[in-house]
């Protein structure tokens, strides 16, 4: 079973073979931040107000450390525990794009904030800003409750993994980066910060499918051992989810303090709630909140982008195209 | 609820009153029977925090009302008329009454020209009453806001617009007129969205810096630093002035070649390219968009493969170009080797410096003869895999074909003028030297505002043409040259890009289905009907100016009009007759006078489908500097809505399928026949089209292909049958991501009611990220 304890090395033949399609599909969206077109940027930060400068900089902060904290449990707990080759052929391409993110975010640090005092202030910003600290503290306390454990060999082992893994894909990942984005998308929306959100474009691509392998990884687990999804663990999720929707809204009260137009509070609150809700009905549970997405500019996300090729870079095209040259396929 | 507070201009502070927002937004709902100031009004104090200002209130109902759309398209109009009415309040703050006013304050501060302001000057009255108080009306929210971020002018230091959407139009139309008539029947023209002429000329009509030009076609730099140095300064000055650019680079000798002057070798031409690269970002287009360029080169040069790999996304960043675009310029030779599984010879430009200028018969022989002196030889079909990995994979690489390119143009006619590359879209095929820089200035057609459900009002499009480009001839007078060049070649030639765009509204209207034979046919006789007509306008023109000083050079000279180098019957036999007489008896005005441009920007201001082109997506976003934009397929929601299928669980099921109707089962077969997008049809129908409408194009159409998840083996097929189909050029293949973004804001799928069928579609549409399947 894909929880026992082991390095299995067997690659054929293939338990799950989805593990290893998930690894293929990702290697065809390789990107690098070379790639991301940062100088626009700079203009436009010079012409955002005070407010929007604020949310700005609280946002970047927090992701020069989000994407490291995510890489750090895959390497302490995950890929120890997930036994499939094929899933550790996954997990170790999450891996390198965590390392892009991270490069990613990096690269906008230094370009966003000139002033070095000021860019280490932003690297130290799980130390120094509340708001981002308490996301932090939560990390770190489902980081460290299955640290101690080398292999899953009770039950309750597997209980305890199995939430960490729901905590990084629900909470983290799918929730704490899915509040980030909204951030930037309704930047985006308004003409803004094209570099942040075209390179943060594909940071959410490749975040939306960490999150869906790790709901497949749960869903294998859930055939494979049904009764470890009991109403005690539904409780903990939601305890766990309810905790996490709390840091998000107190970090959006820091960002949104001094009143941005078109992102109130309140919508943000609702917007985390609902995509709270859409994570548990992944899991198969019951909604908690039953909030709608107020968020229009959410709602661009999820239809075909068609960009003006003089403007933008079409981020679109495909890497690893297979096949030989024929003249009679049909197309 | 808390009471919320907003700051006046004039810095008192008020309660938000939720009923004075509807009352704002209802003056202008009008004929918009569809839309609810209520829910607009209410949405907008949702989103609105204490004390913000009344400007930001204002901004954030058109962005409001603008994000409705995606429910009730009527909402697009809404947003445009807010958005006009914010437009209009800026600009009468600064004491702009009227058109003239708005001129005269635009020329104190520098922006206008000299001749234009005096010519409004002169004639006040009678251009002030002719703008269209109803103009704006016609305008979506995409269109306008476009228009409104890019087009109109702004006061240099507060930032302020300084024209409205319709003083601008009438400035781009007294930039060009001799008269008042002319200028307003011009205004009226582009005002009512039937014609619009392409960016560069929407940009500076009018301004201190009329170029008005979208293309430059650089030849090659000689195979020598200085002129190398030169094209790259002659680029960064076409490129300031918001024109794209084509340079060919194969006259550059490869890596390796000896360099005598100091018995060095050559790095080849990438180090070059990556120096054009940065070079062209550097450049910003007046802050309206960045520069752009497009690299051809001739497969037999020895660093083709080299050339193929500037796109990629890994790899060392020294050899990677991120802003260039790339083309292959090929030679029939090569396609017959590819064909044949022959081998290819890659051939030193500075050991047979000839071939670059030679095409057809001639260049084969000189191929062939240069063939023993080859640098290197691989398979003919191995270097074409090359290229359509890097087609797919990056979308760049177009496939753009010398000999037709050559053969079938007027320019051609006399030896020594060779056509070397085409421009940054695929669409200009015009004659350029070492001296002679070749240029275009263009304007399109909006073909959907010329049919009605009875057909196409020919009248109307003839007309359009004779106006159309009475103007686009006007240009070459008029415009502000930015290289010497440029300034060698544009009189001399004269040559105009007049493009259609809107075919996809046009089959809408008609009821077509993109690959039927009925479209096939209209869209080569609206073809002819432009070509004609052009053809016409611009013999008259050379009766009243005589014709351009290259005509003897032209195959036109000697008899030889544009089908008749393809060798097809037009269907209007009398008029072509007539035609011909009038030009054996006093010639042409221009040696080119059609292309099929992109239109990226100016359809969306114009609010239809670009130029020739199927819709992508029923449902998709616009990406631009100005934000991003919901955009529906209002043709659609119009059938669906007569049939009573408008509903929320159907736009749902159309979302989560990116836009595609094919899997929604109430909706019947033939409506989801004629709306299938882009990646739904035949591919081969895009090119039996484009093949058969050709004959009436005498430059070249911006022709994208689409393939969801391209191999090798269909692109392979695709563009062999392309160029056996007679193209002259290509654009983009457009691909999608392999994986997406999970959507966010479409409803989790219980996995226990989805059908086979339905996780067929969907896994069909969109591997691996559809929430249903999981």
């Amino acid at each position: 079973m894909l929880l026992d304890p082991g390095m299995d090395l067997t690659l054929r033949p293939m338990r799950y073979p989805h593990f290893f399609d998930r690894y293929r599909d990702a290697i065809k969206n390789t990107w690098t931040v070379e790639e991301v077109d940062l100088h626009s940027d700079l203009a436009d930060l010079s012409k955002l107000s005070p407010a929007e400068q604020h949310l700005v900089s609280r946002l970047v902060a927090f992701f020069a450390t989000g994407d490291t904290i995510v890489a750090n449990n895959l390497v302490l707990n995950l890929y120890q525990h997930v036994n499939s080759p094929e899933g550790r052929l996954y997990l170790s391409r999450q891996l390198f794009e965590e390392a892009v993110h991270v490069q990613f975010y990096l690269n906008l640090l230094d370009t966003y904030v000139p002033d070095e005092q000021e860019r280490f202030e932003a690297f130290a910003a799980v130390e120094n800003i509340p708001s981002i600290a308490r996301k932090a503290e939560f990390c770190f306390k489902w980081i460290d409750s299955i640290f101690e454990l080398r292999e899953l060999r009770s039950r309750e082992d597997r209980r305890a993994f199995l939430l960490n893994l729901i905590c990084f894909a629900a909470c983290i990942e799918g929730l704490f980066f899915y509040g980030a984005f909204a951030y930037v998308y309704y930047l985006r929306s308004r003409g803004l910060l094209h570099g942040l959100a075209s390179g943060t474009n594909w940071v959410f691509r490749d975040e939306s499918m960490h999150m869906a392998f790790a709901f497949d990884v749960v869903d294998t687990v859930r055939q494979e051992e049904p009764d470890l999804f009991d109403a005690e663990m539904e409780k903990q999720v939601k305890d766990m989810l309810a905790e996490a929707v709390e840091c998000e809204a107190q970090f959006a009260a820091d960002l949104l303090e001094q009143g941005v137009s078109g992102m109130s509070l309140a919508d943000m609150r609702s917007y985390l709630e609902h995509v709270a809700d859409r994570r548990l009905a992944v899991l198969s549970i019951e909604p908690m909140y039953g909030s709608k997405n107020p968020f229009a500019f959410m709602e661009l996300q999820d239809v075909q982008e068609l960009s003006n090729f003089f403007e933008r870079r079409v981020s679109a095209y495909q890497v690893g195209v297979t096949g030989t040259v024929t003249f009679d396929d049909d197309f | 609820m808390t009471v919320m507070r907003v700051r006046k201009r004039n810095g008192d502070s008020e309660t938000v009153d939720v009923n004075k927002i509807v009352r704002a937004v209802e003056r202008w709902v009008g004929d918009l029977d569809e839309v609810d100031p209520l829910r607009v009004a209410t949405k907008t104090i949702s989103g609105l925090y204490d004390g913000a200002t009344t400007a930001e209130l204002d901004k954030l109902s058109i962005q409001t009302a603008a994000e409705l759309i995606g429910e009730e398209p009527q909402y697009s109009k809404l947003a445009a008329r807010l958005l006009a009415a914010f437009v209009d309040k800026e600009v009468r703050g600064q004491g702009v009454a009227s058109f003239s006013q708005s001129i005269r304050y635009a020329h104190q501060q520098g922006l206008i020209g000299d001749g234009t302001a005096a010519f409004v000057a002169r004639n006040a009255r009678k251009l002030d009453d002719a703008v269209d108080a109803d103009g704006d009306l016609r305008f979506e929210y995409f269109g306008l806001r476009t228009v409104a971020d890019r087009y109109l002018l702004r006061h240099p230091e507060s930032r302020l617009v300084v024209e409205t959407p319709q003083y601008w139009l009438l400035r781009v139309a007294c930039g060009l007129s001799e008269t008042p008539a002319e200028a307003i029947g011009f205004y009226r023209l582009m005002s009512s969205l039937a014609y619009l002429p392409s960016s560069p000329t929407l940009f500076n009509s009018g301004t201190r810096h009329t170029q008005m030009s979208s293309c430059f076609l650089v030849d090659s730099p000689r195979d020598e630093l200085d002129s190398i140095y030169e094209r790259y300064h002659q680029v960064a000055k076409l490129s300031k002035f918001s024109g794209g650019i084509g340079i060919s680079w194969t006259r550059i000798r490869g890596r390796g070649a000896l360099i005598r002057g100091t018995n060095g070798k050559s790095n080849g031409i990438v180090p070059f390219l990556k120096t054009l690269d940065a070079g062209v970002a550097a450049v910003n287009q007046g802050g309206r968009r960045k520069g752009a360029a497009c690299v051809y080169l001739e497969p037999w040069h020895p660093d083709i493969e080299e050339f193929l790999e500037l796109r990629d996304n890994t790899g060392e960043d020294s050899r990677r170009t991120h802003n260039l675009n790339l083309a292959n310029w090929i030679p029939d030779e090569f396609m017959r080797r590819v064909e044949a599984d022959a081998e290819w010879s890659l051939i030193d430009p500075s050991d047979a410096p000839e071939l670059p200028d030679l095409y057809g018969d001639a260049f084969d022989e000189a191929y062939k003869a240069a063939e023993k002196k080859a640098v290197k030889t691989v398979k003919a079909r191995d270097l074409y895999g090359r290229m359509m990995r890097t087609l797919a994979q990056t979308g760049n690489g177009w496939m753009t074909f010398k000999d037709a390119s050559n053969r079938l143009s007027n320019q051609t006619g006399a030896p020594g003028n060779t056509i070397h590359l085409s421009n940054l879209c695929t669409e200009i095929l015009e004659v350029n030297s070492d001296d002679e820089t070749a240029v275009c200035n263009l304007g399109s057609i909006n073909l959907g505002a010329h049919v009605t459900a009875d057909g196409v009002d020919w009248e109307k499009l003839r007309e359009t043409v004779r106006t159309a480009v009475v103007f686009l001839d006007r240009v070459i007078d008029i415009n502000f040259y930015p290289s010497t060049q440029a300034a060698a070649s544009n009189p001399r030639w004269r040559p105009v890009g007049l493009g259609l765009m809107g075919l996809q509204d046009a089959f809408f209207t008609l009821r077509l289905p993109f690959d039927s034979e009925g479209a096939r046919e209209l869209s080569t006789r609206v073809q002819e009907e432009i070509f004609l007509t052009a053809l016409e306008t611009s013999a008259g023109l050379a009766e009243t100016f005589g014709t351009h000083p290259a005509y003897q050079e032209t195959r036109a000279a000697k008899g030889e009009l544009h089908p008749d180098l393809w060798g097809v019957e037009p269907s209007q036999t009398d008029r072509w007759a007539a035609l011909r007489s009038r030009v054996a008896a006093t010639g042409l005005r221009n040696s080119l006078l059609v292309a099929i441009a992109p239109t990226a920007t100016i359809a969306s201001i114009a609010g239809c489908y670009e130029c020739i082109e199927p819709q992508v997506s029923n449902l998709f976003k616009r990406e631009t500097m100005s934000g991003e934009f919901l955009q529906i397929n209002t043709y659609l929601v119009r059938e669906l809505k007569a049939r009573g299928l408008w509903t929320a669980p159907i736009r749902e099921q159309i979302k989560r399928a990116e836009g595609s109707v094919q899997g929604v089962a109430d909706v019947p077969a033939d409506v989801r026949e004629l709306f299938r997008t882009a990646w739904e049809l035949p591919q081969r129908a895009l090119i039996d089209l484009a093949a058969a409408r050709a004959p009436y194009i005498d430059q070249s159409q911006s022709l994208n292909l689409f393939m969801s998840a391209p191999t090798i083996g269909k692109v392979s097929s695709m563009y062999l049958y392309a160029w056996k189909a007679g193209l002259k050029t290509t654009y983009y293949l457009r691909s999608r991501p392999a994986t997406r973004i999970q959507q966010a804001t479409v409803a989790i799928a219980p996995v226990a009611t989805v059908t086979d069928d339905e996780a067929l579609a969907c896994s069909l549409e969109n591997p691996e990220s559809c929430e249903a399947c999981q």
